[in-house]
C-alpha cells in the first residue's frame, strides 16, 4: 500500500470530500496539467485553462476509484489528463462520437499480481533511471508522450528518418527496463 | 511477401496507443487486443507509468488562485461518484465492442459479400477510420485481396489461417499497404473478427473484383 502524499490526498476526498485535501493536489498537480496541455502547442491557454478544470473535477469525482494497490496516485492523475486532453482534442475537432478516450485508452491499472509487481519497481526506479537516459532519446520519449506526437510526426519534426526514431525509442524503453518483449 | 506471423500490435503501436494520440477506431481496436491479451496488458500499464513519470518532469505553468477558486465553486455540481472497482475488465466481448454495438452480434446489420462473408460496419466518429465486424463461416475463404492502406484485424471468435500463420481469438495482426492476402476461417467454427482500415479493402481475383466498387470506406 502506497502511503504517499498524493494517495492520501485522493483517499480524503473519497472518504470525506475533503476541500483541503483537494487544494493541496490542485496545486501541485494543476500546472502540471497546464504544462501537458501546452506541450506540443496542442491548445491555446484559456483551453489548457479549461482542460485543468475539467481533469480537476473528474478526480474529484472519481476518487473513490483510485486503488493504491494498483497505481501510483501521479499515473492515475496522469491517465485522466490525458484521457481528458484526447477528448477535448477531438471535441474542438468536431468528432461526432460517443466513445470517450477513457472508454478505449490505456489502463494504468492492472488486476494481475505479477504485472502489479513489476509496475511497482519500475515506477519507483523508473526516475532514476530517466536520468541517466541520453538527452536525444528523452527528448523522443517526451515529445511522444507530452506533446502527443506520433513517432512519423517526430521524425519529420527532428528531420530524422523514421526508423531512427523508432530504434531511440526503443533503446529508452530497454534502458528504463521496460519488458516490451511479448 | 511472405511475413513473419504477429500476434500483438508492436511496440510503437501500445507506444501510440499508451500516449493516447491512436486514431480512435484504431484505439479501440487495440483496446480490444489489450482486454484480451495480459502481455499487451502489462506493456500499456508499464507505458502509462513511464508517461507519467515524464508529466511529473514537464516545468509546471502558472496557474492562478481564480482557477482553483473556479474549481472549488463547482464542486458542488459535481457529486462524487461512488464506486470502488475499475469499469473495464477483460470479458467474453469487449466492453468498447459492446458499447459500440449497442446491443448484440444478433440485431446487427450484416452485408453478405459472397456466400463466405459478412460485414457490420459499427459508427465510431473516427473521420478517417472505418471499423467493422467480419464474420467469416467456418472453413470459408475471404477472396484474395489487397491493402492500399493499412488493415488492423483482431480476432474475437474462432480463428483463421492465411499463408502466413495462424490466428486465434485474441490475435491481433496488422497489414500494410501492399500486403496480399487470402484468410480461410478455422473448419470448426465461424470466425468473427474486428477490422479497423484506413482504406478500403480491394479484392484482386477478377471473379471478385466487381464487388470493389461496394466497398467504399466507411467512416465516423
Ligand atoms: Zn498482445
Amino acid at each position: 500500500m502506497r502511503t504517499d502524499e498524493w494517495s492520501e490526498c485522493l483517499r480524503l476526498i473519497a472518504a470525506e470530500q475533503d476541500r483541503a485535501a483537494f487544494t493541496r493536489l490542485f496545486r501541485h498537480f494543476a500546472p502540471l496539467m497546464k504544462a501537458f496541455a501546452l506541450s506540443g502547442s496542442a491548445f491555446s491557454a484559456s483551453h489548457a485553462d479549461e482542460l485543468v478544470q475539467e481533469v480537476m473535477l473528474k478526480i474529484w469525482q472519481k476518487a473513490a476509484a483510485f486503488n493504491p494497490e494498483k497505481a501510483s496516485a501521479s499515473t492515475w492523475v496522469y491517465t485522466i489528463a490525458r484521457n481528458c486532453r484526447t477528448d477535448l482534442y477531438r471535441r474542438l475537432h468536431k468528432f461526432d462520437t460517443a466513445v470517450s478516450a477513457e472508454d478505449v485508452g490505456a489502463d494504468s491499472e492492472t488486476e494481475e499480481a505479477v504485472v502489479l509487481l513489476h509496475s511497482r519497481r519500475s515506477s519507483e526506479n523508473l526516475r532514476g533511471l530517466m536520468q541517466q537516459l541520453p538527452s536525444d532519446q528523452r527528448q523522443i520519449l517526451a515529445k511522444v508522450f507530452m506533446e502527443g506526437k506520433s513517432h512519423a510526426e517526430v521524425a519529420d519534426e527532428l528531420d530524422l528518418p523514421l526508423g531512427t526514431v523508432k530504434s531511440r525509442v526503443r533503446l529508452a524503453m530497454q534502458k528504463l527496463r521496460i519488458q516490451i518483449e511479448r | 511477401m511472405k511475413a513473419m506471423p504477429e500476434f500483438h500490435p508492436d511496440l510503437d503501436l501500445v507506444t501510440e496507443y499508451a500516449a493516447g494520440t491512436l486514431p480512435l477506431a484504431q484505439s479501440a481496436c487495440v483496446s480490444m487486443h489489450v482486454s484480451l491479451c495480459v502481455q499487451c496488458r502489462h506493456l500499456a500499464a508499464q507505458l502509462s507509468v513511464l508517461g507519467a513519470a515524464l508529466f511529473e518532469e514537464l516545468d509546471p505553468a502558472p496557474v492562478g488562485d481564480a482557477q482553483l477558486d473556479a474549481v472549488l465553486a463547482r464542486l458542488d455540481e459535481e457529486a462524487p461518484l461512488k464506486y470502488g472497482t475499475s469499469a473495464r475488465l477483460a470479458g467474453a466481448v469487449p466492453a468498447i465492442l459492446q458499447r459500440l454495438m449497442s446491443g448484440d452480434l444478433s440485431d446487427l446489420s450484416w452485408q453478405a459479400i459472397g456466400r463466405t462473408l459478412r460485414i457490420s460496419y459499427l459508427k465510431t466518429g473516427d473521420p478517417d477510420h472505418e471499423l467493422a465486424l467480419y464474420h467469416i463461416r467456418a472453413g470459408g475463404r475471404i477472396p484474395e485481396h489487397g491493402h492500399r492502406g493499412s488493415e488492423m484485424t483482431l480476432v474475437l471468435a474462432g480463428g483463421f489461417s492465411d499463408a502466413d500463420g495462424s490466428y486465434d481469438r485474441g490475435d491481433f495482426l496488422l497489414r500494410r499497404p501492399g500486403d496480399v492476402h487470402a484468410p480461410t476461417a478455422l473448419q470448426s467454427e465461424d470466425c468473427i473478427c474486428v477490422a479497423v482500415l484506413d482504406a478500403p479493402l480491394q479484392f484482386t481475383g477478377w471473379k471478385f473484383r466487381w464487388m470493389n466498387p461496394f466497398l467504399k470506406l466507411r467512416t465516423g
